[in-house]
């Protein structure tokens, strides 16, 4: 029997929390219980009350308002940033697979180059030069992982392109796009979707990183990365600074990884 | 031969009475996807001291998962017995204690059971410095001892040497020796030669022989081969689907075998020199998550009866015998039922495929050297050799599926280019050994049977029904369309795979290994199938394989290659029997076949080695050699006989006679 139905089931569990904060996150752009703006000096580092229940940080605003207000920014990098990597870097993986001439070299050598920089250079080489905007983040954040992606997805179709269901597509004389769009990618999922789960939560704390050095969404604004680099002055104080966001960071983290650990057997026709 | 072995070391004999393997009511389950997989069912066998047992059966009978149960190396899986007890001790709860000492096993593929970044000569001392705690120097000179033993060259520099350096037949000899380094009084093998050349595995089993002579060993051989377990073993169990079928000596049983099952395993064998249908057994093995409480095996059974519903004991059936078959008396003088007798192929036709002076080098090997070989319309011919011998890379290089760096190939007349057209893509097609790689696991088979319709715009109207036509053709129902290559049993997957190669409605497949891949019931049935496409539609075949027998039952002619070279070409009458050149002498004497008492030729070396370019490819492991000629100087074609011809220096006469 199949856990299909089941709360046990990844796919179901993970897609019901992804799904719950996902709306959590959309509605946080119009309403929240306190403006996630609003200063009350007064109340400032107060801790979890039930008026307040992830407390207040050092200018009085309410975290669990700033979470929600920032949702939607940290979703957008998080989930941008992997489909930029998973949209460049899977052609580019499979490409290289395939052509194993000058062509599939020279995408490896650049991957290699690219993932020799440390990836905060990377994206701050990309963001330098022109003002911050969010957009240009998840691009950038999304550009250091190509290479990841690249990587991952050649060596899923190396080992591929050796099965004989391979030999009888090049026996009926297919071309490389056919082979690699009919007969490899249906197989190279599984192990590329589990890697995305990944980026994901990667890629919000990357782009944290970024907003920390300035070169991300900035100040007021409260992106769960951010929020997290901001409270760390004041871990001693009021460690739920951190915890909230970090718990809704790590919610989604499981969440996503369920979803793709879910998907991924979904997808395999062996499987239930 | 048994008796040879009585005086057991350890002290396990007790009172006289002689203790060896001894299992009784053996039962394992499995948790499965789909419930509770009855594994083994009650199975009863024994091996005395210095006996031999063959365990024998198709995959999924529970041949290797009983060899588990003796190492106690089942996991979480529920073993119970009334009885599993070895030289006195409890294996149900002592095995753990007795593994890698008393009872010391021997797996299929040598090249996963050795460390491939420890020297060989630590891994066959290891056992000796922890489990019998010998001195460093004391445990190296025994570990050399034993390689000596298993019969390795030069053991003291192999001691040295890393498993990669190790030819597939001298690493299965150091498992050996591995095994052996426990001092074991039981060995169990596991298709130990299965991964092997039939020469090289031909040295095995007389290495196998001599140690249980030499050293009192008991051996419980795991094999789905009953000619191997003809040569090596006293007696023979055959299970299916986790029940014992039939149990006695190996010669009563493989030469007069009682129970259905164990008739139709032996029916279902290719042999050399027959050339009548093969006889399948239909159908596959039961779900074994719903045992049945009757004769398991009833589905399948062509002498089936209402009684076979209730359970069937294992019965006493003459000296030294059981069978569990309540039919097995009466049914003594019924023959297995025959196959439909396979249309008689058409005359072959003019050439359809010819190379001439291919070749491929694969960095210092000279895969295909020189290979000049025609198929005509209709005609299958075989193609042997050892692995190594480059046979898959001729069969790619005749469909352009690997670059040749000279030579040419005509299909049909016309030249066939580096980079082929469609046209040669649709009438040369090649089916695959693997039917688990040869079909995309993520495609239903109509999806799998549709790309080549597509791809040759073939469809027209109505793919569905083409579709049909196809699993028509390979005798797969019409609802298996929908169903993905996991639904499909070993046979019919290769089935979808043959179905694939003819839906462009080829003239010429090249058939890698096609059969070698399946169980004996399968393979025969396979085989019928390819022997009946190819007289029904007129198609030419390369059928590549390293199993003589098979060849000899469905080619028409037959090339022998080493060393990338063809050593003898020829019709498989003229070519086998008896053989003249001295490899194709080697390779059919090595094949171990149920009741054959041939000679055998142990060739020493191994095919793989790097020949030097000049000379007979075969000289340095020719028994026949007769000076330095033929390392000097390339071997001439000699004329055999109409269509048949032989590169060799000795020169044919008429009485040259290998021995049979």
């Amino acid at each position: 029997m199949t856990a299909r139905g089941r709360i046990t089931d990844p796919l179901r569990a993970g897609g019901i929390t992804l799904t719950v904060i996902a709306v959590l996150a959309v509605l946080g752009i119009w309403r929240t219980p306190y403006d996630p703006t609003a200063f009350a000096v007064r109340l400032r580092l107060a801790a979890p009350t039930l008026a307040h229940p992830f407390g207040t940080d050092e200018f009085g605003r309410d975290v669990l308002s700033r979470v929600l207000a920032g949702a939607h920014l940290s979703l957008a990098i998080g989930f941008g940033a992997m489909l930029v990597s998973l949209l460049l870097g899977v052609p580019l993986g499979l490409l290289a697979a395939f052509d194993r001439g000058w062509l599939g070299a020279a995408i490896m050598r650049a991957a290699d180059l690219a993932i020799s920089l440390p990836p905060i250079l990377l994206g701050l080489l990309i963001l330098a030069v022109t003002p911050p905007s969010l957009g240009k983040t998840i691009l950038a954040v999304g550009l250091v992982y190509v290479p990841i992606m690249v990587r991952l997805a050649r060596a899923v179709a190396l080992g591929l392109l050796e099965e004989d269901f391979v030999q009888a597509a090049r026996a009926r004389g297919e071309g490389a796009v056919s082979i690699l769009v009919r007969e490899i990618l249906p197989n190279a999922w599984p192990p590329i979707i589990v890697e995305c789960g990944l980026r994901v939560t990667f890629a919000i704390l990357l782009g944290a990183s970024l907003s920390f050095l300035g070169l991300g969404p900035q100040p007021p604004s409260s992106e769960w990365g951010l929020m997290i680099a901001e409270s760390r002055q004041f871990l001693d104080q009021a460690p739920w600074l951190a915890l909230a966001p970090g718990l809704c960071l790590c919610a989604l983290l499981v969440a996503v990884n369920a979803t793709g650990e879910g998907l991924r057997a979904r997808l395999d026709p062996s499987h239930g | 031969m048994a008796e040879a072995g009585r005086s057991v070391e350890g002290g396990s004999v007790e009172g006289g009475s002689v203790e060896g393997l001894s299992v009784e009511g053996l039962s394992v389950g499995f948790a499965g996807v789909r419930g509770r997989v009855q594994a083994l069912d009650g199975v009863d066998f024994a091996v005395p001291p210095g006996g031999t047992l063959g365990l024998v059966g198709e995959s999924g009978s529970g041949k290797s998962t009983a060899l588990l149960a003796l190492l106690g190396l089942l996991g979480r899986a529920e073993v119970a017995a009334r009885r599993m007890a070895f030289g006195g001790a409890d294996l149900l709860t002592t095995a753990p204690a007795l593994r890698g000492r008393q009872i010391s096993a021997v797996f299929q593929d040598p090249a996963s059971a050795l460390n491939p970044a420890l020297t060989v000569g630590l891994q066959v001392a290891e056992p000796l410095l922890v489990h019998a705690r010998l001195p460093r120097a004391e445990a190296w000179a025994e570990a050399a001892a034993l390689l000596a033993e298993t019969g390795l060259p030069r053991p003291a520099a192999l001691m040295e040497c890393y498993p990669h350096q190790l030819s597939g037949g001298m690493k299965q000899r150091v498992a050996i020796a591995m095994a052996l380094a426990g001092r074991p009084e039981l060995l169990l093998l596991d298709e130990p030669t299965t991964a092997l050349d039939v020469t090289v595995e031909a040295g095995i089993l007389d290495l196998l022989d001599g140690l249980r002579a030499r050293r009192g060993l008991s051996l419980l051989l795991v094999s789905h081969n009953l000619g191997i377990v003809d040569r090596l073993c006293d007696r023979v169990t055959v299970l299916y689907a986790g029940r014992v079928m039939e149990t006695g000596p190996v010669r009563e049983v493989l030469g007069r075998p009682r129970h259905p099952y164990s008739r139709g395993l032996l029916a279902a064998l290719p042999r050399i020199g027959r050339r009548d249908g093969l006889a399948p057994i239909p159908g596959a093995l039961p779900d074994m998550t719903r045992p049945d409480p009757g004769c398991n095996f009833r589905p399948r059974c062509p002498f089936a009866a209402s009684a076979c519903a209730l359970p069937q004991a294992l019965a006493p059936a003459g000296l030294d015998r059981t069978v569990r078959c309540h039919r097995a008396g009466e049914l003594a003088h019924h023959r297995w039922p025959a196959p439909p007798p396979t249309p008689a192929a058409p005359p072959a036709g003019a050439t359809l495929m010819a190379t001439e002076g291919l070749a491929r080098r694969f960095a210092t090997m000279q895969a295909v050297d020189q290979v000049s070989l025609a198929v005509r319309r209709g005609e299958v011919l075989g193609l042997v050799g050892e692995s190594g011998c480059g046979k898959t890379t001729l069969g790619r290089l005749m469909l352009r599926l690997a670059a040749s760096d000279s030579g040419t190939l005509r299909f049909d007349g016309a030249m066939v280019p580096p980079a082929p057209s469609l046209a040669f893509r649709r009438r040369a097609q090649i089916v695959f050994q693997n039917p688990d790689t040869a079909l995309n696991p993520r495609h239903t088979v109509a999806t799998i049977l549709r790309r080549p319709l597509d791809r040759f715009g073939l469809a027209g109207g109505n793919a569905a029904d083409e579709i049909a036509r196809l699993l028509a053709l390979v005798r797969l129902p019409a609802s298996y369309a929908g169903r993905y290559p996991h639904q499909l049993s070993g046979g019919e997957k290769q089935r979808v795979g043959i179905a694939r190669a003819l839906a462009s409605r080829p003239d010429f497949i090249v058939c890698d290994e096609a059969v070698s891949a399946l169980d004996a019931s399968v393979q025969a049935a396979v085989l019928n199938l390819l022997a009946e496409l190819r007289a029904r539609l007129g198609l030419a075949m390369l059928f590549i394989s390293h199993d003589i027998a098979v060849i000899a039952h469905l080619a028409d002619r037959v090339a022998v290659m080493y060393g990338g070279q063809i050593m003898e070409e020829g019709p498989v009458a003229s070519v086998l029997a008896p053989p003249h050149h001295p490899y194709t002498a080697a390779l059919l004497s090595a094949v171990p076949e149920v009741g054959g008492r041939r000679a055998r030729h142990v060739l020493p070396g191994d095919a793989g080695a790097v020949h030097g370019g000049r000379g007979c490819r075969f000289a340095l492991r020719c028994p026949q050699r007769i000076g330095p000629l033929c390392t000097d100087a390339d071997p001439p074609w000699r004329d055999a006989g109409p269509g048949h011809r032989i590169r060799c220096h000795i020169p044919i006469a008429p009485d040259r006679r290998v021995p049979r």
